[in-house]
C-alpha cells in the first residue's frame, strides 16, 4: 500500500501557457491587488492588513496590498502539507505532484429509477458516507457531503450533522464550510474527537470577502488547522468573460485569502482554489460542464506551480441530470485535465448534476474513472525489466507468445487498472448474462458494499463528544431563533429511531 | 438616452412607454433564446439610467404614466447572490412594473423599511442558499409584526426555494425561473 493517499504524477505537467504568459498573469494580479484592491468586511482584519503595510480605506473597507507583501506571503505558505485523518495511514498529502480526489456534494439525492431529485433520509446520508469510505479513490470528504442536509434536520444544522455523519462513518479526512458560526462547533467537534479538519474561507466575487468568511479564517488559524480559500466566480457575471481576466480575478481573491491567513498565522497551511465557471447566458446559471473550466484550471495550475502553493481545481460538476454520456464526458475532461496539469485536489465523486444532486451509484462509477486517471498519472516505468528485451528475444516471432511468461504474470497486474463497474464482457457473455450496463454493475457494487463494509467505529467517548457538540449547537441555534420550536419538535422526532444516529 | 429624449422635446410619457416596449422586446428575445443575459442586462442598465431623467420631466410637465405595479426586490440577509435577483428585476421592468431593487444581503428590517418607503404592491425576495432560505420566513414575520403583511403580495424565489417552502412561510407566490417570476407578478396583480 502506498504511504500517502492521493495520486502522484510521475511526469512533467501539461503546460497551456508560456512562461511569459504566467508572468503576465502574475503581474496583472499584483496590479489588481495594489490598484483596485479588495473589499474586506472585518475591522480586525483591516487593522491587520494596515499594520503589515497595506493601504486601507476604512470607509469603503478596501484593502490595497503591496506586491512585496503578497510575494512574501506566497513564499511563507507551505507547498505541500499532510492533512491527517482519523485513520492517519496512509496520510493525505496536499500539494506537490499529488492529486487528491474528494466527494462532490449534492443538495439532494436522486431516485435511481427515475433520476428525479428528492431530499435524502438520515439513513441514506449515513449509508452514502459508508459507501464513500469504502471507495479507494475517494481520498477525502469536502464540506456538506454527500448531501447538504437530510430529512428532519433544520438548515442551520446541516453542516454540523453532515460532519458528524462523516466522522462517524468514515476514517478519511474531512473539510468543512461555514454558515451562522457553524465552523465554531465543527472545530470543537474535531478537537473533541482528536482529529484535524480543513476549514474554509469563501470569497464573494468579484473581490469581496464578507465578515463570516474572515471570522472562519481567524477561527481555523487559531485552532492550528489548515484552510482552503474558495473563490467561486462565473465568467461574464462575477468575473471577466475572458479566461485570462478570470484567472487574474481568481488569483487576486485566492492570494488575498492566502495573505490574510499568513498574516494571522505565518506558515499556515493553505489550499487555494480555482473555482470558475462560464455563465450560461441563457439562464445565468454556471455552465458547470464547460470545457473552459478545464482550460482555466490548467492555466491556474501553472500559475500556482510558479507560486509553489497547492491549488484545488474545485469540482467536476456535470450539467447532465443522469449518469449518461454527457455526465461521463464532462467529468472525464475535468479530472483528466487536473491529473495532467497538476491540480492538487478536485471534488469529484458522486455529483450527478451540478451541486444539486449526488448519488452513490454515480460515486461508484466515478471510482472507476478516478482509478483510470490515477493509473495514467503513474506514467510509464522504463527500466531493464520493463523493456523486456531478453523476453522479446526469447519469445521471438509467431508462433511465440507472452501469455505463459512469468514476466506477464507479474507485470500485467502492475500495468493494468481494472475497473469494477465498466462492462468489459464479450458480446456473447453480455447477451447471455442479462445485458447489464455499467450503471447496473455499479448498483450491484453498491449493494455489496452496503452489506459488507463496516467503517472503523469511534470510541464511546468520541461518540459521546460528537453528540455533546451537536446538542450544544442545537441549543445555540434554538436560542438564536434559527430553529423554530416546531422545527425542533420535528428534528427530535427524526432522532427517535433505535438506530439513531444511523437511521 | 433620457437626456436626449428630453432635449428633443419628445413627450416624456411616450418616451418612457417606448423604453418599456424596447425592454419587453429584449425580454421576449431572451425568453425564446434569441438574446442572452448580457443583452438583457445591457437593456436594463439603459432603462435604469434614462428613467429618472424622463420621470423628472413627466413630473415637471404634470403628465400621467401607467405602471403595472410597484415592486420592491432584494436578496435576503446572509446571501450575496445578485444575478438571479437582477434577472427577475429586469424582466419585471419588461412587464411594465416599477421596480425598486434594494440589493443583496438585505436584512428583515431593511425589507420592512423598503416596504414602508416605496409602498409596493409586491415584495420579491431571493435566496440561493439552503442556509439563507429561513431569512425569507423572518421577513414575512417582521412584516406581520409591523402590521404591513396585508399591504403587500409576497413572491419568493432562488435556488434554495421550493413551492413547499414558499407555502410554509405564507408567501403569495413562487416560481423557479426568472421569466416565470415575471409572469407570476402579473398574476398576483390580477392581470
Amino acid at each position: 500500500m502506498s504511504m500517502t493517499r492521493g495520486f502522484a504524477r510521475q511526469f512533467p505537467p501539461l503546460k497551456v501557457l508560456t512562461d511569459e504568459q504566467v508572468e503576465e498573469i502574475h503581474r496583472g494580479t499584483l496590479q489588481v491587488l495594489w490598484s483596485t484592491g479588495v473589499y474586506i468586511e472585518h475591522e480586525r482584519a483591516l487593522k491587520l492588513f494596515e499594520k503589515n503595510g497595506c493601504k486601507v480605506d476604512y470607509d469603503h473597507k478596501r484593502v490595497r496590498m503591496p506586491p512585496a507583501l503578497v510575494e512574501e506571503c506566497i513564499r511563507q505558505a507551505p507547498g505541500c502539507f499532510p492533512a491527517p485523518a482519523r485513520d492517519p495511514q496512509p496520510t493525505l498529502m496536499v500539494g506537490g505532484t499529488n492529486l487528491c480526489l474528494a466527494v462532490a456534494p449534492g443538495h439532494k439525492t436522486v431516485d435511481p429509477e427515475t433520476w428525479e431529485p428528492r431530499e435524502a433520509t438520515r439513513k441514506e446520508n449515513y449509508d452514502a458516507v459508508r459507501i464513500l469510505d469504502a471507495l479507494p479513490t475517494v481520498h477525502f470528504f469536502s464540506p456538506y457531503t454527500p448531501y447538504f442536509g437530510f430529512r428532519g434536520v433544520p438548515s442551520c444544522m446541516a453542516m454540523l450533522e453532515s460532519l458528524a455523519a462523516r466522522i462517524r462513518n468514515s476514517t478519511k479526512f474531512h473539510c468543512v464550510g461555514f454558515s451562522n458560526d457553524s465552523e465554531m462547533f465543527a472545530i470543537e467537534m474535531a478537537q473533541a474527537v482528536g482529529i484535524e479538519i480543513l476549514g474554509t474561507c469563501a470569497w464573494a466575487p468579484p473581490l469581496a470577502l464578507y465578515h463570516d468568511a474572515v471570522e472562519s479564517t481567524y477561527r481555523f488559524a487559531e485552532a492550528g488547522f489548515c484552510l482552503r480559500v474558495i473563490t467561486g466566480q462565473v465568467m461574464g457575471g462575477t468575473a471577466p468573460a475572458s479566461i485570462a481576466g478570470a484567472i487574474v480575478t481568481n488569483n487576486a481573491e485566492a492570494l488575498s485569502g492566502l495573505v490574510l491567513a499568513q498574516l494571522i498565522r505565518p506558515g499556515m497551511r493553505v489550499l487555494a482554489k480555482d473555482f470558475t465557471a462560464p455563465m450560461n447566458m441563457n439562464s445565468g446559471a454556471p455552465a458547470f460542464g464547460g470545457i473552459e473550466i478545464a482550460l482555466h484550471n490548467a492555466a491556474c495550475n501553472q500559475v500556482f506551480q510558479r507560486y509553489g502553493v497547492p491549488l484545488d481545481n474545485t469540482t467536476a460538476y456535470p450539467n447532465s441530470k443522469i449518469p449518461d454520456y454527457q455526465c461521463a464526458s464532462e467529468k472525464a475532461f475535468r479530472v483528466f485535465t487536473a491529473g495532467l496539469s497538476g491540480g492538487n485536489t478536485l471534488l469529484f465523486h458522486g455529483s450527478v448534476h451540478g451541486e444539486l444532486t449526488h448519488h452513490p451509484i454515480q460515486a461508484i462509477l466515478d471510482d472507476d474513472m478516478a482509478g483510470m486517471v490515477g493509473r495514467f498519472m503513474q506514467g510509464v516505468t522504463v527500466n531493464e525489466e520493463t523493456l523486456a528485451l531478453d523476453l522479446i528475444e526469447q519469445v521471438g516471432p509467431v508462433p511465440g507468445h507472452f501469455l505463459n511468461a512469468a514476466h506477464t504474470r507479474k507485470w500485467w497486474k502492475l500495468e493494468q487498472f481494472l475497473p469494477q463497474s465498466a462492462d468489459r464482457l464479450t458480446y456473447p457473455e453480455w447477451l447471455s448474462s442479462g445485458k447489464h450496463s455499467c450503471i447496473d454493475n455499479a448498483r450491484q457494487r453498491m449493494e455489496a458494499i452496503l452489506s459488507s463494509h463496516k467503517p472503523q467505529p469511534l470510541t464511546p467517548s468520541q461518540e459521546e463528544s460528537i453528540e455533546r457538540v451537536l446538542e450544544k449547537a442545537r441549543a445555540h441555534y434554538l436560542k438564536q431563533g434559527l430553529i423554530t420550536s416546531d422545527e425542533m419538535g420535528q428534528y427530535r422526532e427524526s432522532m427517535k429511531s433505535p438506530d439513531y444516529p444511523y437511521e | 438616452m433620457g437626456a436626449q429624449a428630453v432635449e428633443a422635446g419628445l413627450d416624456p410619457a411616450d418616451a418612457l412607454a417606448a423604453m418599456t416596449d424596447a425592454i419587453r422586446v429584449i425580454g421576449e428575445g431572451f425568453r425564446v433564446g434569441d438574446l442572452f443575459l448580457p443583452d438583457l442586462v445591457g437593456g436594463a442598465d439603459a432603462l435604469t439610467a434614462a428613467t429618472p431623467i424622463i420621470e423628472e420631466e413627466i413630473q415637471r410637465i404634470g403628465a400621467k404614466t401607467e405602471t403595472m405595479g410597484v415592486v420592491v426586490i432584494g436578496t435576503v440577509y446572509g446571501d450575496i447572490h445578485t444575478i438571479g435577483k437582477t434577472m427577475v428585476a429586469t424582466l419585471l421592468q419588461a412587464e411594465g412594473f416599477t421596480v425598486h431593487d434594494i440589493g443583496i444581503n438585505v436584512t428583515a428590517d431593511e425589507f420592512v423599511a423598503g416596504v414602508r418607503k416605496h409602498k409596493p404592491d409586491i415584495l420579491a425576495m431571493s435566496a440561493l442558499m439552503t442556509m439563507t432560505a429561513p431569512e425569507q420566513r423572518k421577513v414575512v414575520e417582521s412584516l406581520q409584526a409591523e402590521g404591513l403583511r396585508d399591504s403587500v403580495k409576497i413572491m419568493v424565489g432562488g435556488g434554495a426555494i421550493t413551492q413547499e417552502f414558499a407555502d410554509s412561510i405564507g408567501a403569495d407566490g413562487y416560481n423557479p425561473t426568472a421569466p416565470g417570476a415575471a409572469k407570476l407578478a402579473r398574476t398576483l396583480m390580477g392581470r
